[in-house]
């Protein structure tokens, strides 16, 4: 097992150990009301800088850049500031770094003719060799450049198969420098020890029109070494499959066709060779803390000093020891309650989007502000994670958003997720990482075929939709089309009106609203919020005995998203005594299952059309079992407003002066995950150093 | 609606049945027995509107590789290319199949008679005795070579389980490759059929970019999982001796007369 004991025997040596100048309580500021926006400084570095507030602010640390946030676009850009001479101190709520990077998959389209393309283009191998299988895209499908990314990223005629338009809305400015940093990125990445595959196809949000996804991945080899570019079995989850390790919280996947044998790749290979990179350069990290506050110069006028962060501690769910992350090097031990930060040059919010956080869900979606649905990385992350931070705090200091309706135009926005059993059911997280024990069970995955073997029930028990069609979404649009513009892959032709020509979007839809059935009122829904409550499977032995269902730990558990009863009543009652959010009695279970086995009995469900799709089984033999079926609200789209240079922006359309912004803190850039946060990292990064130093 | 009403019986008879198709069957029972051939065995690739998904599966609709109908029946019987051979076909079955696709899509050519079938197939070696996936077709050693090219190639879509759940949660569900819902689809057909499809489709993004050996022990280890049992000898990449392998859902399902071979067939 890793941990800050078998951390890579090269640990990196941090030359300057002061690269911030920690002075607690260094008083500064002035009396409140005292000056109209009157920005005081004094002659010497350390001195006095202005109140933000009726108090006087006082900072306990400092550094050039401050930023918020340690997943894919905090990492990036703090590493892109040490490169170009500051400092940086970033501050993650968790107890570890990576945010949901580290339980990505790693696929990462970029493009624009980044190097990756063009290596593929090229027939070589990685400069480590380690890529022993040819490319798998042809030349003329990885032939790409700025221009057409950037036409791609604003296309306003590519409709999805949900019948929207999620790249009409992108914000141009943020596109096209998106676009143009996007070789640079790929060069950094690859720079700071990050291993690309081959490109195979691209992800939603990657432009229709060229091959632009490398998924990133280490080699399996007797040590973890991040220089080498290896991983032992164990800390790659792959010696059992069963148990994940402290390095990776999801199982590494199998890489061996897109890199060769012994490749494995996710979000552990990138999330910890960036990690590895940034703590070698000396980036300093106060972990356990949770970014709440932007100090302006005044409420909402004037320059960004700093920000407030108050103690977070992720405790072991069992033990209550404080969980350390797996590595230490540039960690800071601080557990005072609140510490101020000041940032000489810029503050980078990079602490993820707001899925987390079910009153600003309900900006977007009302029936999603029900707390019972998580979003993904619940465990991993804990309730601090993707909790709408930096969109609060930007909001009080003035900022203004972007993208407000983009949420709804990507299919894993929100979902129904096929992993039945545990809350957390986004992830196949495994014991073995310290924070498996805050989901209980890692889930029973039964696939969308899965759905034909059991009814699903609302929180009153009663069936809502065809279960079959639930968990189905809608495709992204995605090379090589993936029919979401007529024609694959190089017969796309961007800024066509064809692609949405009506004819053409009825021929391609394709979205089941089964989520929003999921969601809607029912006769448990009560004022004022009226939810719709918590949803289960219900089946019974045969059920289990067809399909070979595993129904044990670590798949399920006694937590609250898993039941068993000889009788339908006696699973009811179990289930609203179990889970704390059924809120009700499902009272009409037994009812719902009776009426079900006639339907079964007469070959056809006139509720909701069940036998068009898969036959249906008879829900008979005891035990009975009900497991739970999650909505995850995953990405964020809709956030700050920022320009090209991923400055925040306010309400006038103002920059807010030395106030950055990147990842899924940000809105108005329908561009899924990964791809979006590094770029955004990097180009934050690169502005953020040029800021005048306070 | 308003005008199949207005035009009545007798001209849609003509549309359905032109008027040289083949006599020693009642026109109808020969179109819907090629109907449901067609389903069965084509549709798969070919689609109900015999659009085919070109350059893949080639369209039959308006094809003028269907004039000839020699070359028609010894294509199915045969095989042709990516197109798996089809041998447990009757001359009967093969007469309403040929029939059927010349027919449709406004193909508009006559019927094929019996003894056209038979003529064209004349000199053709007999049909091996069919057997079934439940017959021992696969060798465990097989199996566990196509486990390996399973993880890398399939797995990440496929899910370990094989039951179409992907690890990666942003991943779509994908058709489950073992066990009650794929057999809904594939029971009946033979392993040349899977052969083929698999290779001609798969890894979506790059298919045929594996080794002919490859996808074999891949369906073996797809047998394996589906607790198929392993025998003695290996699953061998060649259609022509695939064909000869009925994917049945269980043991017993298989008629006997099917598994004794097409020419015995009445």
């Amino acid at each position: 097992m890793p941990t800050k004991d078998n951390r890579p025997s090269n640990e990196p040596t941090i030359e300057n150990k002061k690269p911030l100048n920690r002075r607690d309580f260094v008083k500064t500021g002035v009396a409140a009301g005292l000056g109209s926006g009157a920005l005081l400084k004094s002659a010497e570095a350390q001195a006095q800088v202005p109140a933000s507030g009726p108090q006087q602010t006082v900072w306990h640390y400092e550094a050039d850049v401050v930023i918020a946030g340690g997943g894919c676009a905090g990492l990036t850009a703090a590493i892109r500031a040490v490169d170009l001479g500051a400092s940086v101190l970033v501050v993650d709520q968790n107890f570890d770094l990576g945010g949901r990077m580290l339980h990505s998959a790693a696929r990462m389209s970029l493009g624009g003719g980044d190097p990756v393309q063009q290596r593929d283009i090229r027939g070589e191998s990685d400069r480590e060799g380690f890529i022993t299988v040819d490319p798998i895209e042809d030349p003329e499908e990885l032939d790409d450049d700025v221009e057409l990314l950037f036409t791609d990223l604003t296309d306003w005629s590519v409709v999805d198969p949900k019948g929207q338009a999620p790249y009409r809305y992108n914000e141009r400015e943020l596109a096209r420098t998106w676009a143009e940093n996007c070789p640079a990125t790929r060069q950094f990445l690859i720079d700071n020890y990050v291993r690309f595959s081959r490109v195979a196809g691209t992800h939603g949000g990657g432009g229709l029109s060229r091959a632009r996804l490398a998924t990133c991945f280490l080699m399996l080899g007797d040590v973890t070494d991040i220089k080498a570019g290896t991983i032992t079995a164990e800390d790659a989850g792959v010696a059992d499959r069963e148990r994940s390790s402290a390095f990776a919280p999801v199982r590494m996947n199998n890489a061996s066709r897109m890199v060769g044998p012994n490749a494995v790749a996710n979000g552990a290979a990138l999330s910890r060779s960036l990690e590895f990179s940034a703590r070698e350069k000396g980036v300093e990290f106060l972990l356990h803390r949770r970014f709440d506050e932007i100090v302006r110069e005044q409420p909402v006028a004037g320059r960004v000093l700093g920000i407030k962060a108050h103690y977070s501690p992720r405790q072991h769910p069992e033990t209550g020891e404080l969980l350390e992350s797996l590595w230490q090097d540039g960690n800071i031990d601080e557990r005072r309650e609140t510490v101020n930060i000041r940032a000489r040059k810029a503050v980078i919010l990079a602490s993820g989007g707001h899925a987390g956080n079910p009153e600003v869900r309900s900006m977007f979606y009302p029936a999603l502000r029900d707390p019972c649905f998580p979003t993904s990385g619940r465990a991993l992350l804990g309730s601090g994670g993707q909790d709408g931070s930096a969109l609060i705090a930007g909001l009080r200091i003035g900022a203004n958003l972007a993208g407000m309706q983009q949420n709804l135009s990507y299919f894993t926005t929100f979902h129904i997720s096929t992993r039945l059993g545990t809350r957390d059911a986004y992830t196949g997280m495994m014991p073995g990482h310290p924070t498996f024990g805050f989901r209980g069970s890692a889930g029973f995955n039964v696939g969308r075929s899965g759905f034909e073997e059991f009814i699903a029930v609302n929180q009153v028990g009663k069936r809502f939709f065809n279960e079959v069609r639930l968990p189905a979404r809608p495709g992204p649009s995605a090379y090589p089309g993936d029919r979401g513009a007529p024609g694959r892959g190089l017969d796309h032709t961007p800024v066509d009106w064809r692609n949405c020509r009506k004819e053409w979007v009825r021929e391609m839809y394709n979205y089941d609203h089964g989520v929003h059935a999921a969601l809607a009122l029912n006769e448990g829904s009560e004022p004022p919020d009226y939810f719709s409550g918590p949803i289960w499977a219900v089946f019974d032995q045969d059920a289990v005995d067809r399909n070979g269902w595993e129904l044990r730990y670590p798949y399920v558990s006694d937590n609250g998203y898993f039941f068993q009863a000889d009788t339908i009543e006696g699973l009811a009652e179990q289930i609203r005594a179990g889970n704390e959010f059924q809120r009700v009695p499902l009272r009409y279970l037994s009812e719902t299952v009776a009426t079900w086995n006639g339907y079964v009995e007469s070959g056809a469900d006139p509720e909701f059309e069940r036998e068009v799709d898969a036959p249906m089984n008879r829900i008979g033999t005891a035990p009975f079992y009900a497991l739970s079926i999650m909505v995850i609200w995953h990405d964020s789209y809709g956030g700050l407003r920022v320009n090209g240079r991923q400055q925040v922006v306010d309400m006038q359309g103002q920059v807010i002066p030395g106030l950055y912004a990147g990842g899924e803190a940000v809105g108005g850039f329908n561009k899924h995950g990964l791809g979006k946060g590094h770029v955004h990292g990097y180009i934050a990064g690169t502005h953020a150093v040029e800021e005048p130093s306070l | 609606m308003t005008l199949r009403l207005v035009v009545g019986a007798p001209a849609l008879a003509c549309l359905i049945a032109p008027a040289a198709v083949a006599q020693q069957r009642s026109d109808t029972d020969l179109l819907e027995q090629g109907q449901q051939l067609y389903q069965e065995k084509c549709a798969l690739c070919h689609k109900d509107s015999g659009a085919g998904d070109p350059p893949t599966f080639p369209a039959l609709s308006g094809s003028d590789q269907l004039q000839d109908p020699v070359r028609v029946v010894r294509s199915i019987r045969r095989g042709r290319g990516r197109m798996p051979p089809f041998p447990g076909l009757t001359a009967e079955e093969l007469s309403s199949l040929a029939t059927y696709v010349r027919d449709q899509w406004a193909n508009g050519s006559r019927g094929v008679t019996t003894e056209e079938v038979a003529s064209a197939l004349e000199g053709f070696d007999e049909a091996s005795p069919m057997v079934s996936v439940w017959d021992g077709v696969f060798t465990e050693a097989q199996a566990n070579r196509g486990k390996a090219v399973y993880e890398g190639a399939c797995g990440t879509c496929h899910g370990y389980r094989l039951n179409g759940a992907p690890d990666d949660p942003d991943m779509r569900s994908t058709p489950p490759l073992a066990r009650a819902r794929f057999l809904r689809v594939w029971q009946g057909r033979s392993l040349a059929t899977l052969f083929e499809f698999t290779r001609a489709t798969m890894p979506e993004d790059n298919p045929e970019s594996m080794t002919e050996q490859e996808y074999i022990d891949v369906i073996a280890y797809m047998l394996a999982v589906g607790e198929m049992p392993a025998g003695g000898d290996e699953l061998q990449p060649d259609a022509d001796s695939l064909a000869g392998v009925i994917i049945l859902g269980e043991r017993t399902e298989m008629e006997p007369s099917r598994l004794t071979g097409a020419d015995e067939h009445p």
